[in-house]
């Protein structure tokens, strides 16, 4: 589903993000994306929704390459990943209801269809009662709720969550793993950068941990029957 | 995308309803612009007109030395009106002269006590058609005229004729520039004011191109909102400058008016009153591109 190749990214002149990056991750998996502050978790996410272009290597998603594309064909690539975010950007001043149906507005599907799917993805977040609320007027866990009922609408191939629980207590950061979860289940390849190796420990998946923007281990749970292989890529 | 203009259209109104403060601002620089276009506007057609009413009044005077049996005078007249720029030809009789001169002494009538009509000099006075009534063609007929040997003392106020063709020129040219000028200076402004809304929306826009809202779709709601704003602003100026006519210029002014000669002064055609709402609607389209034009591009990087 998502492979890397040798990609480099470098904001300044020999100052990289990510170095020599090369990874793969199948259709269906399920990836912990770790490191300290500035490792280039967040650079290696954005290179994938093309908000970054790498300065070298080669980048493929669901069979693309994606490495340059035109501004023209973002959107479309977009269209098929869900993104999450630490601070959830929500529409703030649109209801929870609209800021679920705003991507399948964009995709120009129609009205009826918008409200049932807005409708059936709320309630699985259980959140169809918060239709009319404004953003502002749901906690912090709430809101993150709808960030990815408004990733999951659209059905992506890809869910892109960039530290989605560190704003979350951990009773909430369990509901959003369990969102996650379900959606994995339902086949959605699923990539989360996170620092929380509680919750690692917790949800045990693929593990790839980034160091000073280089890979430093590709790390699969015992548990799954495969062999620990640190420091290599798989 | 044309079925979906019902989306846009809501979406340009909700915005406007979650913004009013940026919204009026929007509106309000659109209207005292378009205001203040509309002011000159009706300054400048009123004095077009007045000026086109005192070029009409125009007529080349010959006056004649000895004033001869009706018969040649009547002669005389027939033969200038063949001339094609000539509309008709007045006599007017050393009386009628003097008593015109009289009457446009008023109160200082006394100062020709004691005078009679033969000081004054009997003359033709040749008025030419609408279309004629400009320096070419009136230098034109006078020098046909003197050819004639009939005529030699002939006036047709030359100078005048001159400076108020000129003047009307400048009138026009100072009112294009000054009229683009503010057109301009709405665009500049209306463009920064979206600029503004567009910064208080940043995060919002980011938000849009993360969930693969393009470029176009992201930025029609916004267009729509320009434009309608710049209606609501053009029809504001209207409503203003009708207000300003009817209060200063019609009742505080009509007395003072009157004595610079203006009879009677109009608010604008109706095409123009049409042209100013457009042209509002456009100012906040244009104004609204402008804006836009690098902005999306750059929320979306």
């Amino acid at each position: 589903m998502i492979q890397l190749y040798n990609v480099c990214k470098a904001f300044q002149r020999d100052q990289y993000a990510l170095k020599d990056v090369t990874l793969s991750v199948d259709k269906g998996e399920f990836v912990y994306l770790t490191g300290p502050s500035g490792a280039g978790k967040t650079t290696l996410l954005k290179l994938l929704y093309c908000a970054e272009r790498p300065t070298r290597g080669q980048i493929l998603v669901n069979g693309r390459n994606i490495t340059r594309y035109g501004v023209s064909r973002i959107p479309y690539l977009r269209r098929n990943i869900g993104i999450i975010f630490q601070d959830f950007k929500l529409l703030n001043r649109r209801t929870v209801y609209e800021n679920v149906a705003f991507p399948l507005e964009v995709q120009g599907r129609k009205r009826f269809e918008i409200s049932k799917k807005v409708y059936q993805t709320l309630k699985n977040v259980g959140l169809e009662h918060r239709l009319n609320h404004l953003p502002l007027q749901l906690s912090g866990g709430e809101q993150q709720r709808v960030a990815v009922a408004r990733a999951l609408v659209v059905d992506p191939l890809v869910l892109l969550a960039d530290e989605p629980t560190g704003n979350l207590d951990p009773e909430v950061t369990l509901d959003i793993m369990e969102l996650f979860k379900s959606a994995n289940a339902r086949g959605t390849t699923i990539i989360m950068a996170t620092h929380d190796r509680s919750l690692i420990r917790q949800f045990p998946r693929r593990v790839v941990s980034l160091d000073s923007g280089s890979l430093a281990m590709d790390d699969l749970p015992l548990f799954r029957g495969q062999a620990e292989t640190t420091g290599q890529p798989r | 995308m044309i079925l979906r203009g019902g989306y846009f259209f809501r979406r340009a109104l909700r915005n406007m309803q979650q913004s009013p403060v940026l919204s009026m601002a929007s509106i309000g620089t659109i209207a005292v612009a378009l205001a203040l276009l509309a002011f000159f506007a009706i300054a400048v057609l009123n004095v077009q007109q007045l000026t086109a009413s005192w070029g009409e009044s125009l007529a080349i005077v010959a006056y004649l030395d000895e004033v001869p049996e009706d018969k040649v005078v009547k002669g005389w007249i027939s033969d200038i009106e063949q001339y094609p720029e000539v509309d008709k030809v007045d006599f007017i009789s050393r009386e009628k002269a003097f008593e015109r001169f009289r009457k446009r002494l008023g109160d200082d009538a006394e100062l020709v006590e004691g005078l009679g009509p033969e000081v004054l000099p009997a003359s033709l006075e040749i008025s030419l058609a609408d279309k004629w009534q400009n320096e070419i063609a009136m230098t034109g007929v006078v020098e046909r005229l003197r050819v004639d040997h009939r005529f030699t003392d002939l006036q047709y106020g030359q100078g005048w004729l001159e400076k108020l063709e000129a003047f009307l020129l400048l009138l026009r040219i100072s009112g294009a520039a000054l009229g683009g000028f503010l057109v301009f200076a709405a665009l500049v402004i209306v463009a920064n004011t979206i600029k503004l809304t567009l910064y208080a929306r940043q995060d919002e826009l980011e938000a849009m191109t993360m969930v693969g809202a393009t470029s176009l779709f992201i930025k029609l709601p916004f267009l729509v909102e320009g434009t309608l704003q710049g209606l609501f602003g053009g029809l504001a100026a209207l409503g203003l400058s009708f207000m300003v006519f009817e209060i200063v210029l019609q009742k505080s002014l009509g007395s003072l008016l009157l004595i610079t000669g203006i009879d009677t002064i109009h608010f604008l055609p109706v095409v123009w009153q049409v042209m100013l709402i457009v042209g509002g609607g456009l100012i906040g389209l244009l104004g609204s591109l402008f804006a836009l034009r690098k902005f999306v591009r750059f929320v979306s990087q």
